[in-house]
């Protein structure tokens, strides 16, 4: 069934054509929420609370992208998320920003078992990118997130993050001068994957 | 040379994305050629831009489909619904009533016999005050009595018996009725039995349904 009948059958409460389009989305519900906070767990319990809340208000869909629909429960969900963070800190896996001498020598990116180069380097990449992101203010990252990692035009993004196009267009060239200063810190650490791109860029 | 302004940074970000117009892109473009530092900067956020799309999607950890507990499916409210919440208002009214009623009915069997006993003392009673009241008046000036006042004056001695058979009144009464009533003190309570007992079947008829449908899913 198409993607229009599954929502219509959902909307009248059939949980299994909600849960076809549960199916097809939780990649990327995920995913987002993971690179919004960082952790896997908590990036779980924000994609099921999202698609259930997702569920309770599906009435409230009129048409439009349904993935910026779905994606606004998720990130909404990750900032409730983040609040509750804030308010019990827990302690964190990679280093805060204060802690430059975690950054020249990262005893986070260590890994006990060592792996193949690639995959490290594709590890460190990630760990990199992750706290770049992480060090961005939380609505400017939810923007950089949508557009860059996931592919959203601009559009879709000012329907997630309820703010003008105009607005999405300078948030987005704000985050990613700030992500150029960060990931220029990781750049020793992160030979491989960045000098490649490095090329390709320019 | 110059550094480049923030309306700059945010066209080489849009031109990027392919969001500007073609007179935006072209305006763009001749900058570019003049300005090293505009180049230099297009150069960085296309990087970074590029570096973000290399991070790896991570597959799911596990399935995020809802269970109907999780959507939160209940079972349908029987239409009923509203008239099954004023019957169990109704059905707690005739319990209080049967109580109170039976409660009631023990005091009054109890208080019965003293007011019987005094039902006659304070029509002896009132009749005494009342009498000489009624009396004298006339003795006093005969002549002047018209046949109204006579009549008033002999209001109370009237008002008495009636007096009486009111005070007098509860213990024949309850006598009487103590069939009837016996017989409300009966049907009340399973009035409410009756209710509670068809909410009871409407409901399980209503889970039973939505089972069924449930399970043709």
């Amino acid at each position: 069934m198409d993607e229009s009948g599954l929502i219509h059958d959902a909307q009248h409460g059939d949980l299994n054509a909600f849960n076809s389009l549960v199916l097809a989305y939780q990649g990327i519900v995920y995913n987002t929420a993971l690179r919004i906070l960082g952790d896997d767990d908590l990036a779980a319990d924000a994609t099921q609370e999202a698609f259930i809340s997702a569920f309770r208000a599906l009435n409230s869909y009129r048409g439009g992208s349904f993935r910026a629909w779905l994606l606004r429960t998720v990130t909404n969900a990750c900032y409730d998320e983040l609040r509750r963070k804030k308010r019990r800190p827990t302690t964190p896996l990679e280093p805060g920003t204060e802690d430059s001498d975690d950054i020249e020598s990262p005893r986070w990116l260590t890994d006990p078992n060592p792996s193949p180069e690639d995959q490290l380097d594709q590890e460190e990449l990630e760990h990199a990118i992750q706290h770049c992101l992480e060090n961005l203010p939380n609505n400017f990252r939810a923007v950089v997130i949508l557009a860059d990692i996931q592919g959203f035009d601009y559009n879709e993004v000012a329907v997630v993050v309820k703010t003008p196009v105009g607005t999405v267009k300078s948030r987005l060239a704000r985050a990613r001068l700030r992500l150029r200063e960060c990931l220029q810190t990781f750049g020793e650490l992160l030979p491989a994957a960045f000098r490649l791109e490095e090329e390709r860029g320019l | 040379m110059t550094t480049p302004s923030f309306h700059e940074v945010e066209q080489l970000s849009a031109y990027l994305d392919g969001q500007l117009s073609p007179e935006e892109i072209m305006r763009l473009e001749a900058h570019l050629q003049a300005d090293s530092s505009l180049r230099a900067l297009l150069g960085d956020l296309r990087q970074a831009r590029q570096t973000l799309r290399r991070i790896p999607q991570h597959p799911v950890p596990r399935n995020f489909i809802l269970t109907p507990k999780m959507a939160g499916i209940r079972p349908p409210l029987p239409r009923l619904v509203p008239a099954l919440s004023w019957a169990s208002a109704v059905a707690a009214i005739l319990f209080i009533i049967t109580l109170g009623g039976n409660l009631l009915g023990q005091l009054s069997f109890g208080a019965t016999a003293p007011m019987l006993a005094a039902a006659p003392m304070t029509s002896q009673g009132s009749g005494l005050v009342g009498a000489p009241a009624a009396t004298q008046p006339p003795s006093m000036d005969n002549a002047q009595l018209t046949p109204t006042q006579q009549a008033s004056l002999l209001v109370p001695p009237e008002a008495l018996p009636s007096g009486e058979t009111r005070s007098i009144a509860p213990a024949p009464a309850n006598k009487a009725a103590s069939n009837p009533v016996n017989l409300w003190l009966f049907v009340w309570p399973s009035l409410a039995v009756l209710l509670i007992g068809s909410a009871l079947l409407i409901r399980w008829l209503t889970l039973l349904a939505f089972r069924r449908k449930i399970n043709k899913k």
